[in-house]
């Protein structure tokens, strides 16, 4: 069913290609594609299963950002990217892409089940789920003395190779050369797209040159320490305060307005008394 | 046969939108692409973002209903509630965009098909929560949550950048922030376990 759509559509794209000229741009949402081999961290724990991941780091990952960053293997992805990557993405978070979602994928660890490679020509697979024309594809490894316990910065990737102006396929391979490492590395990828998106995909393959990395350190930590909740007292009367919890009854003044609350909630930016008659009354 | 195909194809793309990159006009081949009774200009990002984002909070609904019956922190069952009451309101505010626009509630089936789908919660996945145990619940709830809503800053983040109408920007922004912060609450909560 979805194929003959697929060929329908694909027909149709050759008779109305003017048109595309201006509608390609189509095609923000959603979701294409992650490095298959090496495999990168979501791969690897989405084949084991997002219910009962086998390995203790896919385990983890699980326990640390739930399953449905597994069942979204294809979409570790920012869409307003374009090629800000550096800005957009904070150091300790590349693997994420900097969302939370996707932040078990950032834990550091050096049990990440990795592929023995060795330096020189390394054939490289990207699966793609939904193949964009015209992109770019960067590859970069960590640098020599980074491991995996270490959280991943922008400064510790070399950068490999980067093919622009790919038409991938579903199995798209290319073949890079690998420098001399030891240990325990990642492989990180950029997928940009070019043409009608700004979208762009981020991936981490663990991969293990042999040899042991200097001063493992087995401890497994937090990549997101989050603060605690610092809850105030209402404060009937005043002005809305995020962070504060409020109870029926209770009322606010805000941007020049006085709102009695509605629903006992704790409040937050984007809820602002005038943003949410949900929540908020004016009065 | 072919005009239906090539018909089929303008919906299907008009329903994808344009990126941000496009210059925030009205999509071709669009009726009332210009005039919505507001007065307001829309483009095709916006139609595609309210398309998506529709359907999508349906999704985080139904989460957030099922947490209101299920053994959790009282914290916890206030923010679902307050996200019922928000996301419901946002809903209907742009369910009716779409209808003052003349644009089809939803995109056609399988017009996400060529990039993959949109990002969304399935139906498979959350019915998981539904057959959680008591134990498990309230983490994996707020797990999914996190994701479904970091879903959600995306699309907002893309409207943002790429739409043209103020309504749909406006509410696009409102909802990367109020998103934002949840996940943040969420991850508060989170810290126990």
């Amino acid at each position: 069913m979805q194929l003959r759509t697929k060929v329908a559509l694909a027909t149709a794209a050759i008779a109305a290609a003017p048109l595309l000229v201006f509608l390609m741009p189509a095609g923000p949402a959603g979701a294409h594609g992650t490095l298959s081999d090496p495999a990168s961290r979501v791969y690897t724990c989405r084949q084991e299963g997002p219910e009962n991941p086998r390995s203790a780091a896919c385990k983890a990952a699980v326990a640390a950002g739930g399953t449905q960053a597994l069942y979204d293997w294809n979409e570790v992805s920012l869409l307003e990217a374009g090629g800000r990557h550096r800005q957009l993405i904070p150091d300790g978070k590349l693997c994420s892409a900097g969302r939370e979602k996707y932040r078990g994928l950032d834990l550091r660890r050096n049990d990440w089940p990795a592929k023995r490679i060795s330096p020189g020509n390394l054939t490289v697979t990207y699966h793609a789920t939904a193949p964009h024309a015209n992109s770019n594809f960067e590859f970069y490894i960590t640098r020599q003395g980074w491991n995996p316990t270490m959280p991943l910065r922008w400064s510790d990737l070399v950068h490999i190779r980067t093919f622009t102006n790919q038409n991938p396929t579903t199995f798209t391979n290319w073949t890079i050369n690998i420098p001399q490492r030891t240990g325990r590395h990642l492989i990180y990828s950029i997928w940009q797209r070019v043409v009608g998106s700004n979208e762009a995909f981020y991936t981490c393959s663990d991969v293990d040159f042999g040899g042991g990395n200097p001063a493992p350190n087995p401890t497994v930590s937090d990549p997101n320490p989050t603060p605690s909740q610092t809850t105030q007292p209402p404060q009937p009367g005043g002005t809305w305060q995020a962070g504060t919890t409020y109870a029926v009854g209770n009322r606010v003044t805000y941007g020049g307005g006085t709102y009695e609350c509605r629903q006992p909630h704790t409040a937050i930016a984007g809820w602002e008394p005038s943003n949410v008659p949900a929540l908020w009354l004016a009065i | 046969m072919k005009h239906v195909a090539v018909a089929v194809l303008v919906a299907v793309l008009a329903g994808c939108g344009a990126s941000g990159t496009a210059a925030p006009t009205a999509p071709t081949g669009s009726p009332a692409a210009t005039a919505a009774p507001t007065g307001q200009g829309f483009n095709a990002t916006d139609v595609m973002f309210l398309q998506m984002m529709v359907p999508h909070h349906g999704q985080g609904l139904e989460m957030v209903r099922i947490a209101q019956i299920r053994p959790v922190r009282p914290e916890v069952r206030m923010l679902a509630a307050a996200i019922e009451s928000t996301q419901a309101n946002e809903a209907e505010n742009m369910a009716g965009w779409l209808r003052a626009w003349q644009q089809p509630a939803e995109a056609p089936a399988d017009s996400h098909a060529a990039h993959g789908g949109m990002p969304g919660t399935s139906a498979a996945e959350i019915a998981t929560l539904r057959t959680a145990s008591d134990a498990d619940f309230e983490r994996r709830f707020l797990n999914m949550l996190i994701a479904h809503q970091d879903d959600a800053i995306q699309m907002a983040r893309m409207e943002a950048a790429g739409g043209a109408n103020a309504q749909a920007t406006g509410l696009a922004k409102q909802i990367d922030r109020s998103r934002t912060a949840q996940i943040k609450q969420m991850l508060a909560y989170l810290e126990p376990y």
